[in-house]
């Protein structure tokens, strides 16, 4: 009790620490919830009944279902889109690493400020200018519909992504190690190869993920460059309202077949994410 | 507009000169003439080895765009139009007069593109940059709450478009039945002309503002302690540490994030294309100059006009981003 | 492949200052191949698919010729056909697509083969059995573009036990069906008095009908009639019983929705394409399956004119290199006793007379359905859309004075703004 009246200083600050800490707890949660409720509702209606669905005095107590699954992989037959999506989004995620890697160790190591800007370019023109010139001269030559135009140009949404990212992590890397290789006998490109590059796999992780979650999400290159054969699960979904009537069940679960995959890649490896994001983003 | 790669020796090159490689590559005292020749190729290789490094993306990205955009200009001046192969005259500037005449549809547009742009754009950064000081300090579960943000901004925009539609269809959607609980007066939402774009720009800054709030988050982590020390012994207090020491050293990454966001929202069209579908309703609520191009070129196969229309809105992306820049250059004043 | 300006030759077709046509299948035909043991059918997904996949089989036993379906939904297959057909594709041969929509400009952009000879060479398969206004709707400029492989036209489903509760009998007027719609209107209970298209570009082909009953068209001698008298009244109509006796948001309704509504039993009218009548008496989808009745599309101050279209057409690529084989497979397709099975097995309504005549066919659709096809083959018109090259920028013209009305807003304004619009088109679209 006395030492009630002894410290009354720290601890009126301790108790206004604690409101404050209370407060910035109860702000991150309000956040969390803003951004993530939404979705989580999404996963929910996925597992319900088109009837349960329409009827929000049932949602929450109506019973699990995956019917809609189902409803998507047979009925809807998605298998062959998400086939489709994970070859153009690997494939041009692929090139853009084996492409772009060099292309950001050159910009690096030799400061060429005029490739980054224009590398960025890409990231600043909008699709449709480009698509319909795309669109006369795949036509003229007879591709358009196909993969190799479906992976060329996703080529374009992943390939300024690990240019910027690897440009970063080049220049974070030490010189040193490749100028010792040098020493020992090896070229340059050689000390690339098998110096750099492998010290490089975190980087070239952070690239590829990111990569891949923009040319997996990309919509509108397949929306006009795909046929039937090689259309992606982006075109696909937004065909969805053009069946018969509303199938909200069918579409959430197609929603959920859709984002499910790059959210866990983007959860399990959310340090790549975060600091490429960053580099992406300041190094424009 | 950047024009024209880097030649090779355009600048000059210290880290070439200093780097010790061809210094102590070896003689040509080997025997075996196979080595002789991997090493007149290794060092040809690396003379040469910026431009072989850099070239094929460049060449890559220069036919991507120098080839379009040229072509686009050459379509814009012509009435092109119905199929690739079908011939064509030339009409001069008659596709930009017909547009920039057009009070139905362009001008419209025009400004439901800035209006979409500008909300989203104020909104992202205000919220973004609350979120990011909200995380600043570590906590116990950092690691999960940023996870967790994450999961807007890798979600695919079209199914987010499709989730929202569920989320606030006007009889059977959770939103409105909470608005409903709530005793507020149920919306229209995606449904009403009158609240489809700002529904549609809340639900960019629902889907971007993690992507904000990150790219801040970087910023903060990285600036140094000593201003703040300084200014905690002039006694200033927490908001005044904000206005002058936080603000001012962020404010370049706030520059860089807005002209990511402000590019990325004048050119949204997924979830926009997704939700209302083409023509942007029925009154043409939701059409920015985004989807109205689209459609000219791939549903009403307009090559022509829709060219003209989209070399007026590379301009307009081009003043935004020139805006942009002044301002980054202000804000370092 | 492409058009020259020396074969475009004037021609004052119907409705459009058009192009013949027959130059345009094509200048120069593709080379075709000998021995064919295989064609490509590309499709809309439509009753006619559905029900002959089940026959194809047939067909490869009796003419050794294998037949490989690729099925779209209905906007994809445009944008499918957009797709190959710019890049020249030739590994399709036969093309079903939606007449109105595409035929002039997949016509004038050469993609489709002229078939007028074809169909008047054919003598036993007989091309005269088909409906008028079918054969009508496949012409374009006096040119033959396809063979109709089904009819559609528009009819008014309707409550009966509301109008028996009521004590009214079933309207044949529009004025009677403003008043019916006004007397079940029930908005407090959920019931709309009338539910029908209320989005600008799908409320289009449905607005036609009115639009012809009351005296117009969307196009007279070549030029835009949008803000004839009749046409005001009609736009005037139209969006007055959806304004005041339609559902709550209704100008964002497509036939989707709007026949939800009647199907749920929350709409005492609902007028469109008797096609769509499976859904309401399928008790998986409709509580009406009892209740639901139909009746022939009521008279305006003209007469009742409504529409009576071909939804869907089967054709030929010009760039295919197996055009007869095509063709060949498209007169077993739609040869009378097809026609007839496609429509006693699967409710197809056929374009063909003698189908309808055939008691055992069309047995299997509602009575209701039967005498209301009988019923209009007088006065019906052809084509419920504009008849020009760019149909959908023409719907959204067409489109934008119904949402004014619905809305209430200046319907004199807002025709004769779509008119000046339309007309722009008209013009553009003549050859200079």
């Amino acid at each position: 009790m006395n030492t009630v009246t002894t410290l009354p200083l720290p601890r009126r600050r301790t108790s206004r620490h604690r409101l404050g800490s209370t407060l910035r707890t109860v702000a991150i949660a309000v956040v969390l919830a803003v951004l993530l409720l939404p979705i989580v509702w999404m996963v929910l209606a996925s597992l319900r009944t088109t009837l349960d669905i329409v009827d929000p005095q049932r949602f929450l107590t109506a019973g699990f279902t995956l019917d809609n699954y189902r409803g998507v992989l047979s009925r809807y037959n998605f298998s062959p889109f998400i086939a489709n999506s994970f070859l153009i989004a690997f494939a041009s995620t692929l090139i853009a690493l084996v492409v772009g890697a060099p292309a950001a160790f050159a910009i690096s190591r030799f400061h060429v400020r005029n490739a980054t800007a224009f590398l960025m370019l890409a990231r600043v023109l909008p699709g449709v200018s480009l698509l319909v010139p795309w669109f006369f001269l795949f036509s003229t030559l007879g591709v358009v519909g196909g993969y190799p135009v479906l992976i060329g140009t996703h080529v374009f949404v992943t390939l300024p992504f690990v240019v910027a990212v690897m440009a970063g992590f080049f220049t974070s890397l030490p010189e040193e190690l490749e100028e010792s290789a040098q020493v020992d006998g090896l070229t340059r490109a050689g000390a690339f190869l098998r110096i750099t590059l492998p010290l490089s796999v975190p980087g070239l992780a952070t690239s590829a993920i990111l990569a891949f979650i923009f040319s997996w999400n990309n919509f509108l290159f397949a929306l006009v460059l795909s046929s039937q054969q090689t259309r992606t699960l982006p075109v696909a979904i937004s065909n969805f309202t053009a069946y018969a009537s509303v199938d909200w069940g069918g579409l959430m679960a197609a929603a959920v077949v859709i984002t499910l995959p790059v959210i866990l890649v983007a959860l399990v490896a959310q340090k790549y994410v975060v600091s490429g994001l960053a580099a992406g983003a300041t190094k424009g | 507009m950047i024009t024209g790669t880097a030649p090779a020796g355009a600048e000059p090159d210290a880290a070439h000169l200093s780097a010790p490689g061809p210094v102590f590559r070896p003689e040509d005292h080997r025997p075996e003439r196979r080595r002789g020749l991997r090493d007149r190729l290794g060092s040809w290789i690396d003379r040469h080895l910026k431009v072989l490094f850099i070239a094929p993306s460049v060449a890559y990205i220069a036919t991507m765009i120098a080839f379009p955009i040229l072509y686009t200009v050459y379509l814009s001046l012509t009435n092109s139009q119905g199929a690739v192969t079908r011939p064509f005259d030339m009409v001069g500037l008659e596709n930009y007069t017909h547009w920039l005449t057009d009070t139905d549809r362009f001008w419209p547009a025009t400004w439901r593109t800035i209006y979409y742009t500008a909300l989203a754009l104020a909104l992202e950064m205000v919220f973004g940059l609350a979120i990011a000081l909200l995380l600043r300090k570590s906590f116990r579960g950092q690691g999960i709450v940023r996870a967790a943000i994450l999961a807007p901004l890798v979600a695919t925009p079209v199914a987010i478009g499709m989730m929202w539609m569920l989320l606030l269809e006007p009889n059977i959607g959770i939103v409105n039945h909470m608005l409903g609980n709530l005793s507020l007066p149920r919306l229209g939402f995606l449904t009403s002309p009158g609240q489809a774009l700002t529904t549609l720009a809340l639900i960019d800054v629902w889907q971007w503002t993690p992507m904000v709030a990150l790219i801040l988050l970087a910023g903060l982590s990285s600036l140094p302690d000593e201003p703040y020390e300084a200014a905690s012994v002039d006694g200033a207090s927490r908001l005044q540490q904000f206005w002058y020491v936080t603000l001012p050293m962020l404010w370049p990454t706030m520059a860089a994030a807005m002209m990511l966001r402000a590019v990325d929202a004048l050119k949204s069209f997924d979830v926009i294309y997704a939700t209302k579908g083409r023509g942007g309703g029925s009154e043409h609520e939701v059409e920015t100059l985004n989807i109205l191009a689209y459609g000219q070129s791939f549903e009403f196969s307009q090559y022509g006009r829709a060219s003209a229309l989209l070399m007026i809105f590379l301009m307009l992306i081009v003043a935004a981003l020139a805006v942009i820049h002044i301002l980054r250059k202000a804000g370092q004043q | 492949m492409s058009i020259t300006r020396r074969n475009l030759i004037l021609a004052g077709g119907l409705g459009t200052a058009g192009l013949t046509l027959a130059a345009c299948g094509g200048g120069s035909p593709a080379k075709q191949d000998e021995d064919v043991t295989d064609i490509t059918v590309v499709s809309g997904n439509n009753p006619w698919v559905q029900g002959l996949e089940k026959h194809l089989d047939r067909y490869a036993e009796e003419t050794g010729v294998a037949v490989h379906l690729d099925t779209y939904g209905n906007e994809q297959l445009n944008d499918q056909y957009k797709v190959k057909l710019n890049a020249s594709d030739d590994t399709f041969d036969v093309m079903v697509f939606q007449v109105q929509d595409v035929a002039r400009e997949f016509a004038r952009n050469g993609w489709l083969l002229d078939v007028t000879d074809r169909v008047e060479a054919e003598s036993d398969w007989g091309w005269d059995d088909f409906q008028e206004a079918a054969r009508e709707a496949v012409t374009v400029d006096d040119v033959v573009l396809g063979v109709p492989l089904m009819t559609e036209r528009h009819v008014v489903y309707y409550r009966k036990d509301l109008l028996e509760k009521a004590g009214m009998a079933v309207p044949t007027t529009l004025d009677e069906l403003e008043a019916a719609a006004e007397a079940l209107h029930d908005p407090g209970s959920g019931m709309s008095g009338i539910a029908m298209r209320g989005q600008a570009v799908a409320a289009v082909t449905q607005f036609s009908s009115f639009l012809y009953s009351f005296g117009g068209d969307f196009q007279a001698d070549g030029a835009s009639a949008l803000n004839s008298d009749a046409a005001i009244a009609a736009y005037d109509y139209y969006g007055r019983v959806l304004r005041e006796f339609g559902p709550e948001g209704v100008t964002s309704m497509g036939w989707v929705e709007a026949s939800a509504l009647f199907a749920q039993g929350r709409a005492a009218f609902y007028l469109d394409a008797d096609s769509q009548a499976y859904t309401f008496l399928d008790e998986s989808s409709s509580s009406v399956v009892e209740t639901v009745d139909f009746a022939p599309f009521p008279a305006g101050p003209a007469g009742s004119k409504p529409y009576s279209i071909v939804p869907w057409t089967a054709g030929i690529n010009s760039f295919s290199r197996k055009q007869d084989a095509a063709w060949k497979f498209i007169t077993w397709a739609t040869s009378q006793g097809m026609l007839t099975t496609l429509m006693s097995e699967d409710t197809l309504p056929s374009p063909r007379q003698s189908s309808w005549d055939d008691d055992a066919a069309a047995g299997s659709f509602p009575a209701g359905l039967v005498t209301n096809v009988q019923a209009t083959l007088d006065g019906v018109v052809g084509h419920d859309r504009p008849q020009v090259e760019q149909v959908a920028q023409a719907r959204e013209y067409v489109g934008a004075p119904i949402i004014a009305s619905i809305n209430g807003e200046d319907v004199p304004a807002a025709a004769t703004k779509a008119d000046e619009q339309l007309q722009e088109l008209i013009d553009a679209e003549a050859p200079a």
